[in-house]
């Protein structure tokens, strides 16, 4: 086979979203807020209309900052719900994730005319188109791939933050009581992570949609779960799944014919359960984190 | 009974905390001294874990506050350590013995600075203390209850703070380790730290603590352990509980257990 620039650029842009993806998503998993995660990727949608409606462009900064902000009051009235009205955990998500999502499907029908934004391509993004969605300069110079440096950027801030911050992720993880004692803000690192989420998951809609982005939060990370208890290890591992993904994934559409998105989160599907069938000692500790996963 | 005194490392007044509608502590007022071992004693639900929350500030007070070394708890974080009911965190997250224990160095490092040697080599002194240096390396899904147990009292003594709440250190520990933390307590009392344990053996109690705390929504004793350990108190203190009332008045006429004796 030939180098295909195309594929090489699509290939090169599903990974970094992967990636992201996955980073944030070993923490989401072990925090058991994988739920969290997939309430926070539908819930930006009315950020998105509205930042498109104010800024009229569908890319640029005002996207990835109302995204963010919508992500991050969802966040908050998850936490007000589950905390403070003391509902269960999992209708707070159901009912903050639905409501907005409701609310971003609305607007899109009510300006359906106005604007050049559908929930197909919210959901389900078309990575092919990536290519020759080009960056073109004020003076015209051609950058290249628009979203390609977009998951750049994206994965270069989410890299960083995890960096920077993982002693704190990782205490306020395995123990939030302990680390409040000692002065750590995990109000702050929990809002830090959702703020990273909503807009990662506003950074990669375009190319893989919301639903996708969710696959690779969660989908990952449970695989590395089934074959590591070491977390360096555990990040390292859903770095190499996530990459995995997008190569076979986009063979497999290329030879299916079919959406290369779509393909990705298949691939990632069946390693999870190839994982779990070599794994057939661990089934009941994954049985266990699943049901965790599901009520967090 | 409740004694109060001049100079104490902790001082809880009129505390009052409730969860939603329902109250759990009521006007809890005691002051406690330097260099002790204490235990607090009381049934399932008295609000023991809450007591020890609300002094670390994990729970809001309706009313009341609480002072440790005569300050506000944001001002001698350092000199304060929290030793969490175990179940309360989940124990499949990956992670060794020695990386939890490391946790203990964190607040002395400061945001975006790494543990180094230095905390590494204070981390494997403390598992060596609670005799777990052995395990430093081993994942903590594959270490027993007890084992655990003694792994968040080594991320305790890594914090090397001047006063240490601990909720039920000794739940699902041995016979032989619950006696060895016990003697390193006395250690660290010795050199002037204050210790302070929940404990839900009220036999052992009277051995272990030179100071009682006796709660059950209200506090019913607070003073050293040959002044309180009362059938009196210990009635009021469990009163609900019948059997184990008929527990402790059948000990008592076996008199095998006396608590003024040691
Ligand atoms: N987070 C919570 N929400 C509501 N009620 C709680 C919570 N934590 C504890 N309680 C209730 O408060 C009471 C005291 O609990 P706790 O302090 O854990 O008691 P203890 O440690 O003495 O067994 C119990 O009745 C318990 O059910
Ligand atoms: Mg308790």
């Amino acid at each position: 086979m030939s180098f295909d620039p195309n594929a090489f650029i699509i290939i090169l842009t599903g990974s970094m979203i992967a990636i992201s993806c996955g980073l944030l998503g070993v923490f989401l998993m072990l925090r058991k807020m994988a739920m969290t995660g997939d309430a926070i990727s539908h819930a930006v949608l009315p950020g998105i209309v509205i930042a498109f409606l104010i800024s009229g462009s569908r890319h640029g900064l005002a996207m990835v900052i109302g995204a963010g902000l919508v992500g991050i009051i969802a966040t908050v009235f998850i936490e007000y719900l589950s905390n403070k009205v003391k509902l269960q955990s999992d209708a707070s998500i159901g009912i903050t994730f639905t409501s907005l999502f409701a609310i971003g499907i609305i607007m899109i029908t009510f300006l359906a005319n106005q604007i050049d934004l559908d929930q197909d391509c919210v959901l389900y993004g078309e990575i092919a188109y990536v290519p020759i969605d080009l960056w073109i300069t004020g003076s015209g110079t051609i950058m290249g791939p628009r979203v390609t440096y977009l998951s750049l950027i994206n994965l270069t801030l989410v890299s960083l933050f995890i960096y920077l911050f993982f002693k704190e992720l990782k205490i306020s993880t395995f123990d939030k009581e302990f680390a409040a004692t000692i002065g750590l803000s995990t109000v702050g690192v929990n809002y830090g992570l959702m703020g990273m989420v909503s807009y990662t998951t506003v950074s990669s809609f375009e190319a893989v949609g919301a639903i996708l982005v969710v696959a690779l939060m969660v989908v990952p990370p449970a695989t590395a779960f089934l074959w590591t208890k070491n977390l360096k290890r555990l990040i390292q591992l859903t770095v190499a799944l996530g990459i995995l993904a997008s190569f076979l994934g986009y063979y497999l559409a290329f030879f299916l014919n079919s959406s290369i998105a779509g393909a990705m989160a298949s691939v990632a599907g069946f390693f999870f359960f190839l994982s779990v069938i070599l794994n057939r000692k661990q089934i009941p500790a994954i049985k266990k984190k699943l049901s965790k996963m599901k009520v967090a | 009974m409740i004694e109060q005194i001049n100079n104490p490392v902790v001082e809880v007044h009129d505390l009052m905390v409730s969860y939603g509608q329902n109250p759990v502590l009521w006007n809890i007022d005691l002051t406690l001294p330097a260099g002790n071992l204490i235990g607090i004693l009381g049934p399932n639900g008295a609000g023991k874990s809450t007591l020890i929350k609300a002094i670390m500030g994990l729970v809001e007070a309706n009313s009341g506050y609480s002072k440790i070394f005569d300050q506000d708890l944001n001002h001698v974080r350092n000199r304060v350590s929290y030793v969490p009911q175990r179940e309360s965190v989940d124990w499949d997250f990956p992670a060794s013995a020695l990386d939890i224990v490391m946790m203990g160095t964190y607040h002395h490092l400061g945001l975006f600075k790494r543990p180094g040697k230095k905390e590494k080599e204070l981390a494997m002194d403390c598992l060596q203390k609670v005799n777990m240096k052995a395990f430093a390396k081993r994942q903590i899904s594959e270490l027993s209850g007890g084992q655990q147990q003694r792994v968040f009292i080594a991320r305790a003594l890594a914090q090397q703070a001047d006063i240490y709440f601990m909720d039920e250190p000794f739940a699902g520990v041995d016979m032989s380790t619950e006696k060895a933390l016990v003697s390193l307590f006395q250690e660290m009392t010795a050199t002037g730290k204050t210790v302070i344990v929940v404990h839900h053996d009220i036999y052992s109690a009277g051995k272990y603590f030179n100071w009682l705390i006796m709660l059950n929504m209200h506090l019913i004793a607070s003073g050293p352990t040959e002044k309180v350990l009362t059938e009196d108190l210990l009635t009021k203190t469990y009163g609900g509980k019948l059997s184990m009332l008929t527990d402790i008045g059948e000990l008592i006429k076996k008199s095998d257990f006396n608590p003024l004796k040691n």
